[in-house]
């Protein structure tokens, strides 16, 4: 069980490692934002 | 065998669910801070922490952390591999009147916010794949060795006598220099006109900030492990150090800038808890006055040169935890008494100068292990995936580019 349970994972690791790194092009017009905003503090 | 104490359990029970809160409201704390563009993709970091490290945690993060030591005091064994042999019964080591599986839990929770934490300093412009890989690593190679060398018996830093009531030097110490090292890796994000922080949603930093001072109390008063007068003066002193840095920091920025800043009122709150998260259970109420306005003043400072510095950590990870932290363990040995536990130790103030010198290792090695790590893991991972999104992607925001999905529709 203890093996099972690690190669569960195992196999989530190798499909992260393997999964496109951008999903999506960009896929609406995104208003443009203010560089401008409050600071912290 | 020691014997269950339901009191004792139906704390930390709870204690358990309440840092559990912690993670989503860091998520809605660094979410409010960041760009409307990139605000998924940060409280995306801190979510999928929560279900990432809560697998590994059961893998092999508690077995690393808190099994039986492997002989140098650095790293547990694998006994405890997928948690066999941890079951209901109380351990004979740890937190003896609750079941160990809860003891398990509760520090499971330690361990998921710790690389959370982290995920401040990256954002707006960390690929998520990389930022996957590099918290699987982190948890593992960064916070299991330093949460045994801590608090386990046998580890080292325990053995040296150094006192971590909650986690000043195990969770915010080592997140804070894991920050920057990260941002001096990633380097700026483009497009700032300057090199401060940009919240989008004030509000929700501001619910995050009290869902995080919340869970804090489990955090900090759950870690007397049992429901006692220990559990009782760290959830006091807790609010207390919260609640004066919150202050402290709004009057500074008051006179500084020439207004009460909300945000600082936030930040300032977090800072409080973080330095009196080492000291919370071996200090007096009063010292945690001190606490709170010390690290109130010292924060402040160092986020405002942060705002000078070329280095773009962007929601002052370092400023806050790593300061914080660091403050808040040398705090612990000024101010540490055995009046207020049995189980610490005298600090400066009671006559015993040792106790700072050991904080102060404390800070060293943990901070020096922290930040060679961090750095290691951060080229490996690179070289597996870049650990930075392209410039088109940042500058269309995370949110669309890498996660296929936009916060707000207007």
């Amino acid at each position: 069980m203890v093996i099972a349970a690690l190669i569960s994972f195992g196999i989530l690791l190798v499909a992260w490692i393997l999964a496109p790194s951008e999903g999506v092009e960009q896929i609406a017009e995104v208003a443009p934002e203010s560089e401008l905003a409050p600071v912290a503090a | 065998m020691p014997e269950i104490d339901s009191g004792d359990t139906a704390w930390i029970l709870a204690s358990t669910a309440l840092v559990m809160l912690m993670t989503p409201g860091l998520a809605l704390f660094y979410g409010g801070l960041v760009r409307r563009k990139n605000v998924l993709s940060t409280i995306m970091h801190s979510f999928f922490i929560l279900g990432l490290v809560s697998v590994t945690w059961v893998l092999w993060g508690y077995t690393l952390a808190f099994g039986p030591d492997t002989g140098l005091g650095i790293i547990g064994g694998l006994d405890w591999l997928a948690l066999e042999g941890v079951t209901g019964d109380p351990s004979d080591t740890y937190a003896t009147t609750i079941p160990h599986l809860l003891f398990m839990a509760f520090q499971m929770m330690f361990a998921i916010i710790t690389p959370a934490l982290i995920s401040g300093a990256f954002a707006e412009r960390k690929r998520f794949k990389a930022f996957v890989l590099f918290a699987v690593a982190w948890a593992t190679f960064v916070y299991a060795p330093i949460a045994h060398w801590v608090w386990s018996p046998d580890g080292w830093l325990f053995g040296l006598g150094v006192l971590d009531f909650a986690g000043g030097t195990v969770v915010h110490l080592s997140s804070g220099i894991a920050a920057l090292v990260a941002a001096l890796f990633i380097g700026r994000r483009t497009g700032l006109i300057q090199p401060a922080t940009e919240p989008h949603d004030v509000p929700m930093t501001v619910l995050g900030a009290g869902l995080l001072w919340f869970g804090w109390f489990g955090f900090n008063a759950g870690s007397a492990l049992g429901a006692n007068g220990v559990a009782a003066t760290a959830f006091v002193t807790t609010n207390t150090a919260a609640a004066m840095a919150a202050i402290t920091w709004v009057t500074i920025s008051w006179l500084h800038r020439g207004t009460p800043s909300v945000l600082g009122a936030a930040i300032g709150a977090v800072a409080g808890l973080v330095a009196i998260t080492p000291a919370a259970g071996y200090v007096t109420p009063a010292a945690s006055v001190l606490i709170g306005l010390g690290v109130g003043v010292l924060c402040y400072g160092a986020a405002q040169l942060r705002l000078r510095a070329r280095v773009d950590d962007a929601l002052d990870v370092f400023a806050v935890h790593g300061v914080g932290g660091a403050f808040g363990a040398v705090a612990t040995g000024v101010f540490a008494t055995t009046a207020v536990n049995a189980a610490a130790f005298e600090g400066l103030l009671r006559g015993n100068p040792n106790q700072v010198v050991l904080q102060l290792i404390a800070v060293a090695a943990v901070g020096t292990f922290s930040a060679v790590m961090t750095g290691a893991i951060l080229f490996l991972v690179n070289l597996v995936t870049p650990i930075r999104v392209a410039g088109d992607v940042e500058e269309t925001g995370l949110d669309l580019a890498q996660h296929g999905e936009i916060a707000y529709q207007s």
